[in-house]
C-alpha cells in the first residue's frame, strides 16, 4: 500500500440527506490500511457487537455486493474503525457503507486504491533443452520468466505447434498443481507420460506427442500475465525437430572430464555424449575432495547443456577428488544413472546402483 | 478431497469408535501446541481423527495438523452456493480472477465443508483455510491462534535449500493426501525429478519418525515398469485390508495395500482400469449405497464415472491389451465439470463444479 491516499467521495452515493458521518481511508501512520468513521453518533449507541452491523466494506465490482470483506472494528478516539483483513488491491475500488444508528439514511463513500506502477514486462528468459533436436520421449521442459508469473492458466498459455501449424492435442501433463518455482520465475513442463510410455491407452490410442523426423513449434501467448496482471512482453517460440527415442540409462563411464592442474583455478569440466536435464545437472552434481568434503564454487552449464564446468572458489590442491554425481540425474527422456525411464522387465536392466550417488574419482597433478 | 479420508472404508464404525473413546481424543489433541500456523500454501486437504485437519503445504514443503475443535456432531442439509469463488474474492477483498480454490474436504463429524484457497495467483500468494455449513455462509478459519503441529516432509528439499547456483528452484507439489491406519499418506510430484514420492508419515508428527519415501512403480502389461507418481488416490478397504486405490500421472488407476507401503520396498500397483487418452482423473470418493460399494471419480474430460468395487479383490489386473480395459464404469451424465468432489454423509457429495459460464458452484449432489 503505497502511502498517497487516494479517495474519492462520490456525492450521489450520500445516499439522502447528507450528514456529519464522514468515512476515511487512512493508509499512513497505522500498521496496516483502515476505513475510520467519524462523526457517527459514537460508541455508545452501539454495542461491540453490533458494529459491523454499522460499517461494512465491499469489494466494488459494479454489481451489488453482498459479502462483505472480512475484517476487525473498533472503537479508537470515538472514531469506528474497520481493519480489513487482507491487503486492498491496487486497480480495485472499495466501497464503505455506514449504516447509523436508528434506520437513518446509509452513507457511502467509494475509494480508488492505485494501480501499481507499470515494470517493465515479463518476458521468457530461456526454455531448456536449450538444443534444436529433443528425443521423442522428451520428459520435460523449464520455462524460465524475468519476473514471477500467475498461477493458475499455464496449460490455456502454452501449445505445441506440428509441423503444419495444427495444435498438437493435449501433449503435456496438465496439474491443477502448476509446478513452479517459489519465486514465480520457473515452470516444469511435463509431456504426458501417458504418451511416452509404451503400452498405455493413451500411446496405444492418439500416439506419442512427439513423432521422429517432425518439427514442431512451442508457443507460448505473449497475453500470459505475470503475478502482477500484465501480460508478456510478446509471444515467445521455440522450433525444434524430434529425433530418435533415448531410452539409455546414463553411464557416467561415458563422460570426459577436462582437468585442470593444481595451483590454478581453472574450471573442471565434464563433457556429456547427449544433453541432461538442465535443473537437475544444476543441483546434483557436486566436486569433493579425497575425505569427502564438498569443494566450494560456481557451476556453468553450456553447449546445450552437453557441458558442465565447475571454477573452485581455491585453487586446485594436488590429490584427488571425487565428482559426485546424484543418481538422480536426468537426461531429457527421463532416463537416470542405471535406470532407463522405462525399465523392460523382459530386458532387465541388472545393475543396481545401491548408492545415491555415482562417483568418478579424478587426479589433480601439479 | 476426499470425504473422511482418514476413516477410508471403515466409515461410521470407526467414527463412532472414536467419539467413543474419549482418550483417545484427548490424546490426538494435546500432541498438538496452540499458536500461528505459518502454513506458506494451502493445498491438498483432508480430515483424520476427531476434526483434526492435514493441509499439505507444497510451498513449506511440509504437512500440518490443525485442531479445528470442529466436533460437534452436525446435520447434512443440501445446500447450493453458486459462484463461490466470486463470493470467497468478495470476503477477501480481491477480484474473483485472484481466488484459486486448491481443494475441499468435509469434516465428516461436524458436516462442515471446508476449503483450502489462495489469495492471488503470484507466488505472495495467501493462503487461507474457509469453511462453510449448511446454510451456505462462508466463514474464515483462522491460522492465527489454532492448536497444531507441523512435519517437514522427509527428503524434501527446505524452504532454505540452494543449489550449487545459489537457487531455490527444487520444489514438490503435493497433489494429494489422506490419513489411513494411523499414518498420513502424502502424494507429491517434484519439479524436477520425475519419481515415484509417496510417503507415510506416523501421526501424532514425530520429528523422530518423520515416515518415509516409498517408491510406487507401475508396470505396464507386465512389461514396461515406471517409478510412476501417484496423482490422486483413494483409502479402501478389501477384505477389511486397508489397500489404498490410486491415479498414476500417467493415468491408469491401480490398487495396491497400505500394508506394502514399507521403507526399501519396491511396490508396483496392480492395474485394475485404463481410462483413456486425453483424460486425468481429478478426485475421488469411495461409498456404498443399495449393499454395493462404488468408487465416484471426477475426470478431466471424461465426466464423472461411477465404478463398481465388488469384483475388485477378485480382478487380477490388465496385463494384456484388450478392448476392455479393467473394471467397467458408467458416466454420470448428470454431474458436468466437476473438479472437487467429497462424501457429505451416507447419500450425498459435495462438489465444487464449474458451469458453463465460468463460475465455480459449491453445492450438494445425491451420491448416484
Amino acid at each position: 500500500m503505497r502511502d498517497l491516499l487516494y479517495w474519492l467521495t462520490l456525492a450521489p452515493a450520500l445516499l439522502g440527506e447528507p450528514g456529519p458521518v464522514v468515512i476515511r481511508l487512512e493508509t499512513t501512520g497505522r500498521p496496516s490500511p483502515a476505513f475510520v468513521v467519524t462523526g457517527w453518533e459514537g460508541a455508545a449507541s452501539t454495542a461491540p457487537g453490533s458494529w459491523a452491523d454499522r460499517l461494512a466494506v465491499y469489494v466494488d465490482s459494479g454489481s451489488a455486493a453482498t459479502v462483505p470483506i472480512l475484517g476487525a472494528h473498533r472503537v479508537e478516539n470515538g472514531a469506528l474503525i474497520f481493519e480489513p483483513r487482507f491487503r486492498l488491491e491496487p486497480g480495485l475500488r472499495y466501497r464503505a457503507l455506514f449504516r447509523p444508528a436508528g434506520g437513518g439514511n446509509p452513507v457511502a463513500t467509494t475509494f480508488e486504491i492505485p494501480k501499481r506502477e507499470a515494470k517493465p514486462p515479463a518476458r521468457v528468459a530461456q526454455v531448456y533443452p536449450t538444443t534444436g533436436v529433443l528425443p521423442e520421449n522428451q520428459l520435460k521442459l523449464y520455462l524460465h520468466f524475468s519476473a514471477p508469473m500467475s498461477r493458475g492458466e499455464a496449460y490455456r498459455r502454452i501449445q505445441l505447434l506440428d509441423q503444419s501449424g495444427q495444435p498438437v492435442p493435449l501433449p503435456f501433463l496438465e496439474l491443477e498443481q502448476e509446478l513452479w518455482d517459489r519465486e514465480g520465475k520457473r515452470l516444469t513442463l511435463l509431456f504426458d507420460p501417458g504418451r511416452i510410455k509404451r503400452g498405455l491407452a493413451p500411446r496405444e490410442e492418439v500416439g506419442p506427442a512427439l513423432s521422429e523426423g517432425k518439427t514442431y513449434t512451442l508457443v507460448i501467448d505473449g497475453g500470459w500475465p505475470d503475478a502482477d496482471g500484465s501480460p508478456l512482453a510478446q509471444e515467445f517460440r521455440k522450433a525444434f525437430r524430434a529425433g530418435p527415442a533415448d531410452r539409455e540409462p546414463l553411464d557416467p563411464k561415458t563422460w570426459r572430464l577436462g582437468i585442470p592442474r593444481a595451483g590454478t583455478r581453472e574450471p573442471l569440466s565434464v563433457e556429456f555424449p547427449e544433453p541432461l536435464d538442465q535443473a537437475l545437472l544444476a543441483g546434483l552434481l557436486e566436486v569433493e575432495d579425497a575425505p569427502g568434503n564438498p569443494v566450494s564454487g560456481s557451476v556453468q552449464i553450456d553447449r546445450q547443456e552437453t557441458r558442465w564446468r565447475f571454477t573452485p572458489q581455491q585453487p586446485w590442491s594436488a590429490g584427488r577428488y571425487n565428482l559426485e554425481a546424484g543418481k538422480t540425474i536426468e537426461d531429457l527422456a527421463g532416463n537416470t544413472i542405471g535406470r532407463p525411464f522405462e525399465v523392460d522387465v523382459f530386458e532387465r536392466v541388472s545393475e543396481r546402483i545401491a548408492r545415491e550417488t555415482a562417483r568418478i574419482p579424478f587426479f589433480i597433478r601439479r | 478431497m476426499n470425504p473422511c479420508r482418514g476413516y477410508g472404508w471403515l466409515g461410521g464404525l470407526l467414527v463412532a469408535t472414536a467419539l467413543a473413546a474419549a482418550a483417545t481424543a484427548a490424546d490426538y489433541s494435546s500432541t498438538l501446541k496452540a499458536g500461528k500456523a505459518e502454513i506458506k500454501s494451502a493445498g491438498a486437504l483432508a480430515f483424520g481423527p476427531e476434526g483434526i485437519l492435514f493441509v499439505g503445504d507444497s510451498m513449506g514443503a511440509s504437512i500440518f495438523a490443525l485442531d479445528t475443535q470442529d466436533r460437534k456432531p452436525g446435520k447434512a442439509g443440501a445446500f447450493e452456493v453458486q459462484g463461490v469463488n466470486q463470493k470467497i474474492a468478495a470476503l477477501l477483498g480481491t477480484a474473483a480472477d485472484q481466488v484459486m480454490i486448491q481443494d475441499l474436504a468435509v469434516n465428516p463429524v461436524s458436516k462442515r465443508v471446508y476449503l483450502s484457497v489462495a489469495r492471488g495467483r503470484g507466488p505472495e500468494a495467501v493462503p487461507v483455510i474457509l469453511r462453510t455449513d449448511a446454510s451456505g455462509a462462508l466463514e474464515e478459519f483462522s491460522l492465527q491462534n489454532v492448536k497444531f503441529s507441523r512435519v517437514d516432509l522427509p527428503n524434501a528439499p527446505s524452504p532454505d535449500a540452494k543449489d550449487r547456483r545459489g537457487q531455490t528452484t527444487r520444489l514438490e507439489a503435493i497433489t494429494d493426501l489422506a490419513f489411513v491406519d494411523g499414518r498420513v499418506v502424502i502424494a507429491g510430484l517434484s519439479n524436477e525429478e520425475f519419481a515415484s514420492n509417496l510417503r507415510a508419515i506416523p501421526f501424532p508428527f514425530q520429528q523422530a519418525d518423520r515416515g518415509s519415501s516409498i517408491e510406487i512403480f507401475h508396470g505396464a502389461h507386465g512389461r514396461f515398469e515406471t517409478n510412476a507418481p501417484v496423482r490422486t488416490f483413494v483409502p479402501f478397504e478389501i477384505k477389511a485390508e486397508s489397500h489404498i486405490l490410486a491415479a498414476y500421472t500417467c493415468t491408469p488407476l491401480v490398487k495396491f495395500p497400505v500394508s506394502s507401503l514399507k521403507p526399501g520396498t519396491k511396490v508396483v500397483g496392480t492395474t485394475i482400469a485404463e481410462l483413456g487418452n486425453r483424460n486425468r482423473p481429478l478426485d475421488m470418493i469411495v461409498y456404498k449405497k443399495g449393499g454395493g460399494s462404488f468408487i465416484l471419480m471426477s475426470n478431466s474430460s471424461r465426466g464423472v464415472m461411477k465404478m463398481a468395487t465388488d469384483k475388485i479383490d477378485t480382478f487380477g489386473g490388465i496385463t494384456e491389451q484388450t478392448d476392455v480395459r479393467g473394471l467397467p464404469y458408467e458416466t454420470i451424465a448428470s454431474l458436468k465439470g466437476v473438479e472437487q468432489l467429497d462424501r457429505y454423509d451416507e447419500a450425498n457429495a459435495v462438489i465444487l463444479a464449474r458451469t458453463e459460464g465460468g463460475s465455480l458452484d459449491l453445492k450438494t449432489v445425491p451420491l448416484p
